[in-house]
């Protein structure tokens, strides 16, 4: 290996796997001590994982890359350097004076602008890291390891490393292949320390909160097989890899979100998942094909540095038509393959339309995943799922994942795709939340902010804003795991979800209702909260996309739905946890009305469920505080003060896959819209359901009912899908299996039929007509007999002698026949 | 070390010799019967393994056969004769097939001179693969027939000669043969259903039975076409002898039923015309659209599934239905690749047709056999589609994917509606139904069976990662290339896919156990009163031992496809593909078509095909 680093993140892709295996297999022998297995694999993964980006850091661009004042690394993009050649920058100006030759983006419009920081920034450490070295492969059929190449695009430091999984078509010239590998950069690595880091948590969490189940070990197993897949969705370097391990991440979710599956329900949520994933996943299907038949290679790397190229991006860093043209025509590094040909580029052509398609069909993989309208409707049902899986799966990591891709795919969309992106974000982002104001539900609260705040990441890569909007993915994925364990501590104490039942739980569950009231205080955008710091950077770039382009729903959608989100979520907190508990009021009026649901996995409680509530033990509370710790400074800058962007970002910015554009000048007017709806929200939440509750909610719902019932109902997004959808194709399955029974197969019964009647029919003819024939020839012989009697001599010599004639006659006659 | 004639003569043989040694066991001794057969498909599957590594690594000299193509091989099994129109057999020569002992996987002699007949058997890695899966499933469905208890004789009896001629099939390099074979395996075929069938089991029978007559027919007249085609008997032939670099003027005419020699004549000259070739590639394609079976003619298959007994269900899936596909990719393609063209877009649509189509037909049922029957209509549409996305515009190599993805589809089919049937046939063992809406709640009650069955549904649902998914996801990009609709149409399929197996899934195994009060409903149901649904036993020894092979497939298969299929096996499919693109009547059909109206970005890079 090129990089011994590689070998971390395979071992971290594949622990978890042979984990899964040990757990499956041994289940019997292992029983309940799967757990341990799963929770010490997950946790060397996270040391690798911490390891591998400690080491990325130090090795490549070096922490003082990260820790400058000034914001906006607009270089960073790769508008420069090609995979080629180009050995050694010791600044960070890629390809400015890299003598590139094979280079399919030679230009940059952006030059520039970065010449601020080059004393910021050294890496000369890593003077080998742009060599792009083709290893010979082996021999066909693609068995062996692949190659390792150090440097990927732009001149940053990757360790990738692949396998040819497929290599067919040898006869038609060099085979076209398929590969899988693993490719890290600096977006990678954080991923992984992410991931694992609350996938550790939550293992911790969960040998407490599902302790005493009957499928214990098998929760573990589930989890381990997760943790691979998702792994293995990170370190892809081919969307083909990454349509891999999305399924698999999908089908770990199915089995998950099913694990109580004795409630039905539960077992439709799971299905109901799955198969909304896959009308997404077509969508990806179909960009998979379109770019496959057009640039022939799947490597992500490859097609983003073709892409990258600013011939084709206009002022914005966007591909337009205006600009592209109607064919676009870009330099492509074709793949490698198992003959152990070298690299090489190739020039391919795609029309503008179909790059579209193509990103909006990826984007239709991801809006499944990531819960975007209208493929949304899975996620809140996915709540049916154990807590810690909803903390892992649901809010943290896989439903993160659209959103990744759609970071590390980014060179792929076209203006108009990223807009689609923006509206689509923008819009999942006031629906969700809407929903969510309503929600009696806490953890369906949680899942209704999961979607509005993926769809404000989406909005946020939508309206250009790259970094903000994968800075704001991370910090997410800390604070929302934060806050699902939290309720999951919560549930685990007084066993409902219900919130008009619950209230003053803080005095019970100090621990629990201080840490979620940092990880609330996070998602509202409170300042000094890592929250504050993504959130300002959506805002900075939905504020500069409006002012530049004139969509200003971009920008209110941004705006209005961080005032929702801070509201509907310091709505949840002072329901759950201040004031006084509801249900000790509500025993009082009307006693013992009903036994609460418990989602399948509870006992059945009377009474007030606050008056027994305890905190959680040791296993469930430490990693709410140690999930705390990210919550609260994740997000910093190096100062802490709220100035200049925060190191995590920068970070983010470095693995950027294109030229991005700068956003300093908005920071600080995005900071004061950020400041302003924050303080809108919680301020109004503070009145309507703090413990000082100025105004009541209930007279607002009556005067507002029709907009009250559009949201209790979920904007009739699952009933209108129930009409459109479900019942039509069920109807339609239903029919043509009645077509097939009594049409097709019809054909073939009628055709039988008939030829059963042609054989009567035939019969009778046979019996009438032929045999008829016969038997009047038989009685014409007959006739002819009797009156031929006399002929009859019965002397034997004149018998032969007409036998003799015949025979030859007959030979005769054979003869001529024969000869002519 | 066996020659090339014992071996590929024992592969059907032995099974056949097991057919009648089945008889002379003397009565009463069932059990004898049962490990007997089992012997002789072990031994069968045994041979198949031998056939594999003689593929793979051949004899001490020469090249391996996986080095060099069938027709390459074909060479050194020249029966050499007077005329030049080959009628005539005056003195034969047989340098392979075990006289000079050189392993070259191809058996060749004179079998009815007058007619040009030949007794031509020969693998490659396309027939290989699928005996292959041929002797495994004969051992799993012969393992799973030991509960059956009607007639034991006559069943295994009847069995070994089906096994004996389905390999049979798979081997002939003759027509003749092939459908000397092929009209062999229909009988034990009939039986087999007709006698230990379900309730219904002779209407199912006599409709197997003819409707696969009907299609044989249509295969027998271009059999007769090609054999018979006048054509210009003094017609320039090219390179008919791969060896030469040179063109050669040798005058040709048809009368034979040598499918290596018939498809150079198709491929390499314009000897059969593109449009006669449409008329014999449209005969075959229906006739092995019968047998794949492709929409509009699978009636028969949903009636004798349901109605066979578990094994038959087995091997009817597992290897029969790929007769189809191994008719396409082995004749109807390579015999008459410009009618392969000429119809290549009905030939799609037809495909996808029976793709969605199977897929919602499935949805639609509520036995569970049924439902299996028409997932394998949807299935086997990929092998269609597949051969038929043959790119005009891109890329040929994507051709290759498309066929590749057919016989990975083929194999990997194989493997898990074997898989799906078995498991069909243990729940019916135990709840004597299979009603879907009568189950519920068996993860709970049965986990081995349950984690199966998960694993087997999966990869035929395409999940990555299991063999399924390889297959749709080569022939679903190769579509693309070909036609964006249909490519969008085929990935649109995984949905009504991924619906129905989990569905199925649902109804079967999650929930709580159906009891007969509770009407799967809304899990608010009360345990069952009647206590006998829920509680069956998990799987036993037996049927975990046929479990693990299909799972260790599944999973071996999905994950490294390459070494374990690809790496032997595409070779020869990419031989095909080359052939088939290259094709005089292809090239020359591709130019008029394109002059019409498809730019082509690469100007025909088959053009040139001299070695």
């Amino acid at each position: 290996m090129e990089h011994w680093q590689v070998w971390i993140y395979i071992a971290v892709v594949l622990l978890p796997l042979a984990s899964f295996t040990i757990q499956i297999l041994g289940m019997r022998i292992l029983g309940n001590k799967n757990a341990y297995v799963a929770t010490a694999t997950i946790a060397t993964c996270f040391g690798l994982s911490a390891f591998g980006l400690f080491n990325y850091i130090t090795t490549g661009p070096g922490i003082t890359a990260f820790t400058g004042l000034h914001a906006h690394h607009d270089d960073h993009g790769t508008s420069g350097a090609a995979p080629h050649g180009s050995a050694g920058h010791d600044d960070h100006a890629p390809g400015g004076h890299s003598a590139d030759t094979h280079a399919p983006a030679a230009e940059h419009k952006d030059a520039d602008k970065h010449d601020s920081h080059k004393d910021a920034v050294k890496h000369d450490t890593h003077k080998d890291a742009e060599k792009h070295v083709e290893k010979p492969k082996g021999e066909g059929g693609g068995s062996s390891e692949g190659s390792d190449t150090a440097a990927g695009h732009g001149g940053k430091l990757v360790w990738k490393s692949e396998y040819i999984w497929t290599a067919l078509g040898s006869s038609l010239g060099k085979p076209l292949t398929l590969s899988l590998g693993v490719y890290v950069d600096l977006l990678a690595a954080l991923m992984f320390a992410m991931v694992s880091f609350i996938a550790m948590l939550v293992h911790i969490y969960a040998m407490e909160y599902m302790h005493g189940d009957p499928r214990y070990p098998r929760f573990f197993a589930y989890l381990s097989l997760f943790c691979f897949s998702m792994f293995g969705l990170i370190a892809s370097p081919s969307i083909f890899m990454i349509f891999i391990f999305w399924e698999l991440v999908g089908v770990c979710s199915y089995f998950l979100i099913g694990f109580w599956f004795e409630d039905i329900n539960n077992a439709k949520a799971a299905l109901k998942a799955f198969v909304t994933n896959r009308v997404g996943d077509v969508g990806m299907l179909i960009g998979l094909g379109i770019i496959w038949s057009y640039f022939g290679t799947f490597s992500i790397a490859d097609i983003n540095n073709a892409l990258s190229v600013s011939r084709i991006r206009d002022n914005d860093t966007r591909i337009t038509r205006a600009v592209a043209g109607d064919d676009i025509t870009v330099s492509i590094l074709a793949p490698a393959n198992a003959k152990g040909d070298a690299s090489e580029t190739v020039t391919k052509t795609i029309p503008y339309l179909m790059l579209t398609i193509a990103g909006l069909g990826i984007f239709a993989g991801c809006a499944g995943k990531s819960a975007q309208i209208p493929l949304h409707v899975w996620l809140p049902d996915a709540m049916a799922g154990p807590t810690p899986v909803s903390a892992l799966i649901h809010a943290a990591t896989m439903v993160a994942a659209g959103v990744y891709l759609v970071g590390r795919f980014y060179a792929l969309f076209t203006a108009e795709a990223l807009l689609y992106i923006a509206y689509t974000g923008g819009l999942t982002m006031i629906v969700a939340a809407t929903i969510a104001l309503v929600q009696t539900d806490y953890k369906k609260v949680l899942a209704y902010s999961t979607i509005s705040q993926l769809g404000m990441m989406m909005l946020g890569l939508g309206a250009l804003g790259y970094a903000a909007g994968l800075f704001h993915l991370i910090t997410h994925a800390f604070f929302k795991a934060l806050l699902f364990l939290s309720a999951g501590s919560i549930y685990h104490s007084v066993h409902t979800y219900e919130m008009p039942k619950l209230g003053g739980l803080l005095k019970k569950m100090p621990v629990t209702g201080y840490c979620m009231l940092a990880a609330t205080m996070a998602i509202s955008g409170v300042p000094l909260l890592s929250g504050f710091y993504s959130k300002d950077a959506i805002l900075a770039a939905t504020m500069r996309f409006s002012a530049e382009t004139g969509h200003y729903p971009i920008f209110f959608f941004a705006a209005v739905g961080s005032a929702l989100t801070a509201f509907y979520m310091f709505r949840m907190w002072f329901l759950v946890f201040d004031g006084t508990s509801r249900s000790a009021h509500l025993e009082h009026e009307t006693h013992h009305t009903h036994a609460h649901d418990d989602h399948g996995h509870g006992h059945g409680h009377h009474g007030d469920p606050v008056a027994h509530a305890h905190e959680s033990a040791p296993k469930m509370s430490w990693p709410l505080i140690a999930l705390t710790v990210p919550t609260i400074a994740v997000g910093y800058p190096i100062s802490i003060l709220p100035f200049g962007e925060p190191v995590l970002e920068q970070m983010i910015h470095y693995s950027a896959p294109v030229a991005t554009v700068d956003l300093s000048d908005w920071h600080f007017k995005a900071m004061m819209v950020s400041f302003v709806v924050a303080s809108l929200g919680i301020g109004g939440s503070a009145l309507f359901y703090s413990r000082f509750k100025i105004f009541s909610p209930e007279p607002y719902a009556r005067r507002f009912s029709l907009l009250y019932n559009l949201f209790v109902n979920k904007w009739y997004f699952d009933k209108i899908y129930s009409i459109i959808f479900v019942k039509p194709a069920m109807a339609l399955a239903n029919n043509i299996s009645r077509f097939d029974k009594l049409v097709v197969d019809g054909l073939v019964t009628g055709a039988s039929n008939l030829t059963h009647m042609a054989s009567q029919a035939s019969g009778l003819f046979d019996r009438t007509v032929v045999d008829g024939m016969v038997n009047s020839l038989a009685n014409l012989i007959m006739n002819t007999g009797e009156k031929s009697r006399q002929l009859q001599t019965g002397k034997l010599r004149q018998y032969l002698a007409v036998l003799a004639v015949g025979v030859v006659g007959l030979f005769g006659w054979l003869y001529i026949w024969i000869q002519s | 070390m066996m020659s090339d004639a014992q071996l590929l003569t024992a592969l059907w043989l032995v099974p056949f010799i097991g057919s009648l040694s089945v008889l002379l066991v003397p009565k009463g001794s069932e059990k004898l019967i049962k490990w007997i057969a089992l012997g002789f498909c072990l031994a069968t599957f045994g041979l198949t393994l031998v056939a594999f590594t003689s593929y793979l690594n051949g004899s001490d000299e020469g090249l391996p056969p996986i080095a060099s193509s069938l027709s390459d091989r074909v060479l050194n099994n020249v029966i050499r004769t007077s005329a030049v129109d080959g009628s005539d057999y005056d003195s034969i020569e047989l340098n392979g097939a075990g006289r000079d002992g050189r392993k070259d996987l191809v058996v060749r002699m004179p079998w009815i001179p007058s007619f040009n007949i030949q007794y031509y058997l020969g693998l490659d890695g396309i027939s290989l693969s699928l005996v292959v899966l041929a002797g495994i499933v004969a051992v799993l469905s012969c393992l799973a027939s030991f509960p059956i208890e009607k007639s034991v004789k006559g069943y295994y009896s009847l069995f070994l000669l089906l096994c004996a001629s389905m390999i049979g099939v798979f081997l002939a390099l003759d027509l003749f043969l092939f459908y000397v074979f092929f009209e062999v395996m229909l009988l034990p075929m009939y039986f087999l259903i007709g006698i230990w069938g379900g309730e219904n089991r002779e209407y199912a029978a006599i409709k197997f039975l003819l409707y696969t007559l009907f299609g044989s027919v249509f295969i027998l007249v271009a059999i007769l076409i090609l054999y018979f085609w006048p054509g210009d008997h003094t017609a320039l032939v090219s390179q008919m002898n791969p060896n030469t670099q040179t063109v050669e003027r040798v005058a040709y005419t048809a009368h034979t039923f040598d499918i290596v020699k018939l498809t150079q004549a198709a491929t390499t000259t314009d000897f059969y015309g593109r449009s006669i070739q449409t008329v014999i590639f449209a005969l075959f394609l229906v006739g092995f659209c019968v047998k794949l079976p492709s929409f509009p003619f699978h009636t028969w298959l949903p009636d004798a599934h349901v109605q066979a007994p578990t094994p038959i269900s087995m091997i009817l899936a597992g290897i029969l239905l790929k007769i189809g596909g191994y008719g396409m990719i082995r004749m109807a393609w390579p015999l008459a690749p410009g009618g392969a063209q000429e119809l290549s877009y009905l030939v799609a649509l037809v495909a996808v047709v029976s793709i969605l189509y199977g897929a919602l037909a499935a949805m639609a049922q509520t036995d569970f056999k049924k439902l299996v029957a028409y997932s394998s209509v949807s299935h086997m549409g990929y092998v269609t589609l597949g051969m038929a996305a043959m790119s005009l515009a891109n890329e040929p190599r994507i051709y290759s994917y498309g066929v590749n993805g057919a016989m990975f589809m083929m194999i990997a089919h194989g493997i898990t509606s074997t898989g799906m049937f078995f498991l069909v046939g243990v729940i019916y063992e135990r709840a004597h139904t299979r009603d879907l809406n009568k189950f519920g709640g068996l993860f709970a009650t049965m986990p081995v069976y349950a984690g199966v069955s998960f694993l087997i549904f999966f990869g035929s649902m395409g999940l990555p990662g299991l063999c399924g998914f390889v297959a749709e996801v080569f022939v679903v990009l190769a579509a693309f290339n070909f036609n964006k609709l249909l490519g969008v149409l085929a990935a649109a399929a995984v949905i009504l896919t991924a619906g129905y197996v989990l569905w199925t899934l649902q109804r079967v195994f999650l929930g709580k156990p159906a009891g007969a009060a509770d009407d799967h409903g809304h899990g608010h149901g009360h345990d069952d009163s009647h206590g006998h649904s829920g509680s069956y036993p998990d799987l036993d020894q037996r049927e975990v031992i046929i479990a693990i092979p299909l799972v260790i497939l599944t999973v071996a298969l999905g994950v490294l496809p390459t070494p374990f299929l690809l790496s032997w096996m595409s070779p020869s499919v990419d031989e095909t593909v080359k052939a088939v693109l290259s094709a005089k009547t292809v090239v020359d059909g591709k130019k008029t078509t394109a002059s019409l109206n498809f730019p082509i970005n690469n100007p025909t890079p088959l053009e040139t095909v001299k070695r």
